[in-house]
């Protein structure tokens, strides 16, 4: 291509492609039968390296929204925004601001790092508007004094201390290998169940990996430490090459990780035969084995093109129409976003993954954890940890 | 556990490692050789080397076992098509972010940004196409936990030899392509002297897209070297990218030798750093270590120029 | 050599349209649907076997025959204005008006956005115009490539945290494990913030100064890295990944007077347009100065300029210093909005201010605050419906876009938006062939 005659050839370049872009997405922005129209928030990760996560949360949100405007029995319509912070702290608050400042938005699910939530929540606490994390676990974010705060997850001490307890009581280690990687979410859980494993009297190992690739020369450190049971406080793609490479070293103790890594794919990237037996604790039922959620499946799937729900769709899910039950009972006040976040605080939701309640400071009453075991191939649920630690 | 217990593990994982680095590496050395230019988008070029060979070999996969001539014929096919996505990403880079800049004689810097900006729209552009999340083969092509030998009592697995030897294979096979053949010496002469090779009847041109699409083959197929040991990803190159541009920085920026040299030592002293300080502290022992070397020796391990390494 | 290489570069026609369709078939791809892991080729697939490609192919044609029917006309008018525009921004001639329109739509503008886009103003425009103010001078003005400039940020944000606690709900927070004895109002930390970043830069710079070219930028490179992984990995020191939550807000309190910039951006906005000002000003004559002038002399010719008596690397050292200590003044503004956590300080934080300043034209300071303002504004303005025909870019695939546009604009208009004077020289000097564009490291771009 010749180049030298760049300006109109910019011009020709941007005008058509917009125009053509314009022809080729006709979004369905339909009006809504004499409804009036409520909006729904949503901010996570839609860019960048997280993506997926934000779009496992951003699809769980559409699909109970689209639930509920199939339904017909609200006397409004919903809708969805959503607001994409990246999952870092600094695009936080400007990702935040863009919902507050959408006046149609009265409730917001969201954010879903806890980086980010720090960042956006003095804006949503001064706006007086209603955020509802999926995912976000730090156990700090319920002490900041955020007033318009909630999460639907237990924070990672509830499930640390579970964890902690069932590989002290239940697999017996004598020593425990406490595996995190250097990630907000990661500290944060391998701390606490280090002090529970210290507590119920067995010895713990402390190393910490940022995300890599190539986990062979910690496999390398693990083994040579001999350990019993090994736990690692991360996600699922870095928890999958983990539990490769400490297989192909020929580790033989207890493998275990926490929500994080509770997802198909941890199989996927571990191969089949290294999984096996490996398990998993999750403050979540999971979707994709949960007899419960089998509807929420079928409709995720008709809703997102097929997609299967991911890691923290359920809890998005739960929190969306956990803010549609209270708008409802609102009525006409549902356009108030005072009211709205007021409301919330004495919610009372049965949803697919837990009851959705809340304490004073936001925090989900049910701390259920699930203790899940990889068995030929597949993610098998073990029960709760209530059941099983005696 | 000392370190001397463990010497010769650490020592196999870095190597291993240290290999993969040297053979990106090499696109970076080649194309600095050449155009004296830090290509940034490299590290993409390695990442759709390494979906490429992922899904051929995916494609190709039978459902049922598989037997070693197979797994073999598996690899050396991942390596094809990698090398061959390598080889057509460097291509297409170089004909939209590079040469249209050099017929209009920008600066140094533009390049980089326009690397930059390639790079972005590449692996971004791959999400988009590949799906988010991280892909590997849905079965290992060869089992694991099948100790093919053992060298001082380090454990050593059947595909991180296969790895390993691949990727010295390619470092003497390119060793021999810039020493011994016509392509090797044009290459060289642009790399000692692009005015005085162009007068000479060198065609520069030719010259520098075929050392991007040879640094390109080299990426792709270790591309999917990577992505067969560990997975792939598009945000995948990012990392080893840099990783690989220190260590050809390490050995003497333009120096074929150099690079591999580079990206050996730089492996090995992330695994003798790790077990000192920790999996934290890797990338501070690694950085630590090349600003060491680069006082005593400014100019790299080896020197810098291509031209003298053959 | 520069012209036989292009002589024999000269495109037929065939390659040309060759050219524009294939371009037409990658906006095609780039706007289409997406593709998934499972079914790898179905995005490119449902894309371009589809009946929308034809409208591509249309646009392709039409691209191609606009291209060719301009022909070897240059388009007079745009070439003018921008002329005119660089001119307006980019020469010495005081133009008092033209500086005080700009400053007056500085000033004006942001009242009419929302609070979104006056937070994004701040942050991500404003603070990056400061960094890449800082930046230009050491890649500007000195020629010295740094890609670990984000360090100094870093240093200047966690100097706040340390120095600063504030009162939430009642309670006293620290941002960090540790402060300091004595704690202060942000405004005093400037000061110490800019010392210890500028000490920090001449730590750096001191030893690895002596190295030229690519080898300074993996250098730079590794420091960034290292100071990153220390933030994150310190815990007892820096909270680690949790990040510094607590750092009190700017106020200033003096005799009676007493005002406290609170959450909203806009007062931020202007606190920081003010020093910006400041900021450009001293810049300006900083370049004209003595050391100005013998940065220049070391860009250009570093050997030259020893041998003419320059103290080459004092005067390295000067620069690394100066651009360090703004950094680390940026840092002190961006941490007191109260939470900051290591993964703002990232190796692609440090190539985002590089791409601005190369982008805004390097070596200009209007180019590094013009570049902020294009770049970040288009990253913000990505985010919504293109005005008039109503694409939204999914959020997703903003970055594809914002790649493409920086690599368009770079093989367009390689020398940035507003390049300095001195550089358009020497760029059009490097394309009549004498001599290299640029000389940073030792080579020219060879053809």
């Amino acid at each position: 291509m010749q180049l030298r005659r760049s300006v109109p050839l910019v011009a020709v370049l941007v005008a058509g492609s917009l125009a053509l872009t314009a022809c080729g997405s006709s979004n369905n922005s339909s009006s809504s039968g004499g409804k009036k129209t409520i909006k729904i928030g949503f901010q996570g990760p839609l860019s960048g390296d997280n993506a997926q996560l934000g779009i496992n949360g951003e699809f769980g949100v559409k699909t109970a929204i689209e639930e509920a405007n199939k339904k017909g029995d609200l006397p409004f319509t919903l809708q969805l925004v959503t607001s994409d912070d990246i999952g870092k702290p600094e695009q936080g608050a400007t990702a935040a601001q863009r919902l507050i400042d959408d006046s149609g938005v009265v409730a917001v699910v969201g954010p879903m790092f806890s980086g980010a939530t720090k960042a956006a929540e003095p804006a949503f606490t001064k706006a007086g508007l209603l955020s509802v994390s999926p995912s976000a676990t730090n156990p700090q974010l319920t002490s900041l004094g955020f007033t318009t705060f909630f999460r639907v997850i237990p924070p990672d001490d509830a499930q640390g201390q579970e964890a902690a307890n069932y590989l002290t009581k239940v697999v017996k280690a004598k020593t425990v290998f406490s595996l995190d990687d250097k990630s907000e979410y990661g500290t944060g859980l391998s701390s606490v169940i280090e002090k529970q494993v210290k507590a119920n009297g067995s010895t713990v190992i402390h190393d910490g990996i940022p995300p890599t690739k190539d986990y062979t020369a910690e496999a390398d450190k693990v083994i040579a430490a001999k350990p019993d049971a090994l736990f690692y406080s991360g996600y699922y793609a870095e928890f999958g090459l983990l539990v490769r490479a400490l297989k192909s070293k020929g580790f033989t103790g207890t493998i275990m990780s926490g929500d994080g890594s509770n997802d198909d794919k941890f199989i996927a990237a571990a191969g089949a035969s290294n999984a096996e037996g490996v398990l998993l604790t999750c403050p979540c039922g999971d979707a994709n084995v949960d007899p419960n959620a089998k509807d929420f499946l079928a409709s995720y799937k008709a809703t997102n093109g097929g997609a299967k729900p991911g890691t923290y769709s359920p809890e998005a899910y739960d929190a969306t129409n956990a803010i549609i039950s209270v708008l409802k009972s609102l009525g006409n006040d549902a356009t108030n976003r005072q009211k709205v976040a007021d409301a919330f605080k004495t919610v009372n939701f049965k949803g697919i993954t837990k009851t959705i309640a809340f304490t004073p400071t936001g925090e989900v009453t049910a701390k259920i954890v699930f203790v899940y075991k990889v068995v030929g191939g597949t993610r098998t649920v073990l029960g709760t940890t209530v059941d099983l630690v005696k | 556990m000392s370190f001397v217990d463990q010497f010769w593990q650490l020592t196999v994982t870095g190597l291993l490692v240290g290999a993969i680095y040297a053979v990106i590496a090499l696109g970076y050395t080649l194309v600095y050789g050449v155009l004296q230019l830090i290509n940034f988008a490299h590290s993409e070029v390695f990442m759709l080397g390494a979906f490429g060979g992922l899904f051929a070999v995916r494609a190709l996969l039978p459902s049922g076992n598989i037997n070693a001539l197979l797994s073999v014929l598996l690899v050396l096919a991942g390596l094809a098509f990698g090398a061959a996505s390598g080889g057509l990403a460097a291509f297409a880079l170089e004909r939209t972010a590079y040469r249209p800049l050099r017929r209009r004689g920008a600066p140094r810097l533009a390049y980089l940004i326009s690397a930059i900006g390639a790079s972005l729209f590449a692996s971004n552009l791959a999400g988009k196409e590949f799906g988010r999340d991280s892909v590997n083969l849905p079965k290992d092509l060869f089992t694991y936990n099948t100790e093919v030998f053992s060298v001082f009592g380090a454990r050593v697995s059947s595909q991180d030899l296969v790895v390993f030897l691949v990727a010295l294979a390619m470092l003497l096979i390119l060793d021999r392509v810039v020493s011994g053949t016509q392509l090797g010496r044009g290459i060289r002469a642009v790399a000692q002297d692009a005015d005085t090779a162009s007068l000479m009847g060198v065609n520069v041109e030719r010259v520098i897209v075929r050392t991007f699409v040879i640094g390109g083959l080299l990426a792709g197929a270790g591309g999917f070297l990577y992505a067969m040991k560990f997975n792939a990803s598009f945000t995948m190159g990012f990392i080893p990218g840099v990783k690989a541009f220190t260590a050809a920085v390490l050995g003497g920026i333009g120096n074929v030798r150099g690079a591999v040299l580079g990206g050996l030592v730089l492996g090995l002293v992330e695994n003798y750093g790790q077990f000192f300080l920790g999996a934290d502290y890797t990338d501070v022992v690694a950085f630590m270590v090349l600003v060491l070397i680069l006082l005593v020796r400014p100019s790299g391990l080896l020197g810098e120029r291509l031209g003298r390494a053959a | 050599m520069t012209t036989a290489v292009s002589a024999r570069l000269s495109s037929p026609l065939a390659r040309r349209l060759g050219g524009c369709l294939f371009l037409a078939l990658v906006t095609a791809v780039v706007t289409g649907p997406d593709g998934s892991n499972v079914h790898p080729l179905d995005g490119v697939k449902n894309s371009l076997l589809n009946t929308r490609v034809f409208g591509f192919l249309v646009f392709g044609l039409l691209l191609f025959a606009v291209t060719s029917l301009s022909g070897r006309t240059k388009p007079i008018g745009l070439t003018q204005v921008r002329t005119r525009l660089s001119q307006a921004v980019g020469q010495r001639g005081t133009r008092p008006t033209g500086y005080l329109l700009l400053l007056a739509i500085a000033v004006l503008v942001p009242l009419q956005l929302s609070p979104a886009a006056q937070g994004s103003l701040f942050l991500d425009v404003g603070i990056y115009a400061l960094l890449a103010l800082g930046l230009n001078v050491v890649v500007g003005y000195a020629g010295l490539l740094d890609l670990g400039y984000i360090a100094f940020y870093a240093i200047g944000a966690y100097t706040t945290a340390y120095f600063t606690s504030s009162v939430i709900n009642g309670k006293v927070v620290y941002p960090l494990p540790v402060h300091s004895p004595l704690l202060l109002n942000p405004f005093f930390v400037f000061p110490i913030a800019v010392l210890i970043a500028s000490v920090a830069g001449i730590i750096l710079g001191g030893p690895t100064l002596r190295l030229r070219g690519d080898y300074l930028a993996i250098v730079t490179l590794g420091f960034g890295e290292i100071v990153q992984i220390l933030a994150r990995n310190s815990d007892p020191l820096t909270n680690g990944s949790r990040g510094a939550f607590g750092v009190p807000p700017l106020s200033l309190h003096i005799g009676g007077f007493s005002y406290t910039w609170g959450q909203d951006a806009l007062p931020y906005y202007y606190l920081l347009l003010g020093i910006v000002v400041v900021v450009m000003i001293a810049f300006s004559r900083l370049e004209r100065s003595r050391i100005g002038r013998a940065l220049a002399a070391i860009r250009e010719d570093e050997v030259a300029a020893e041998a003419s008596g320059v103290q080459t690397l004092r005067y390295k050292l000067l620069a690394f210093a100066i651009g360090a200590s703004t950094s680390g003044f940026a840092g002190v503004l961006y941490a007191t909005r109260q939470f900051f956590n290591p993964e703002t300080f990232s190796l692609q934080a440090s190539i985002l201010v590089l791409t601005i300043v190369i982008f805004g034209g390097m070596g200009n300071i209007f180019g590094a605050v013009l570049g902020a303002v294009v770049l970040q504004g288009l990253a913000y303005i990505l985010r919504d419906p293109i005005p008039l025909i109503g694409f939204k870019v999914p959020d997703a695939d903003r970055f594809v876009y914002f790649g493409a546009v920086i690599m368009i604009m770079m093989v367009f208009r390689p020398q940035g938006l507003v390049p300095s004077r001195r550089r358009k020289r020497e760029i059009t000097m490097s394309e009549q062939g004498m001599g290299s564009a640029d000389s940073l490291g030792s080579g020219e771009v060879s053809a």
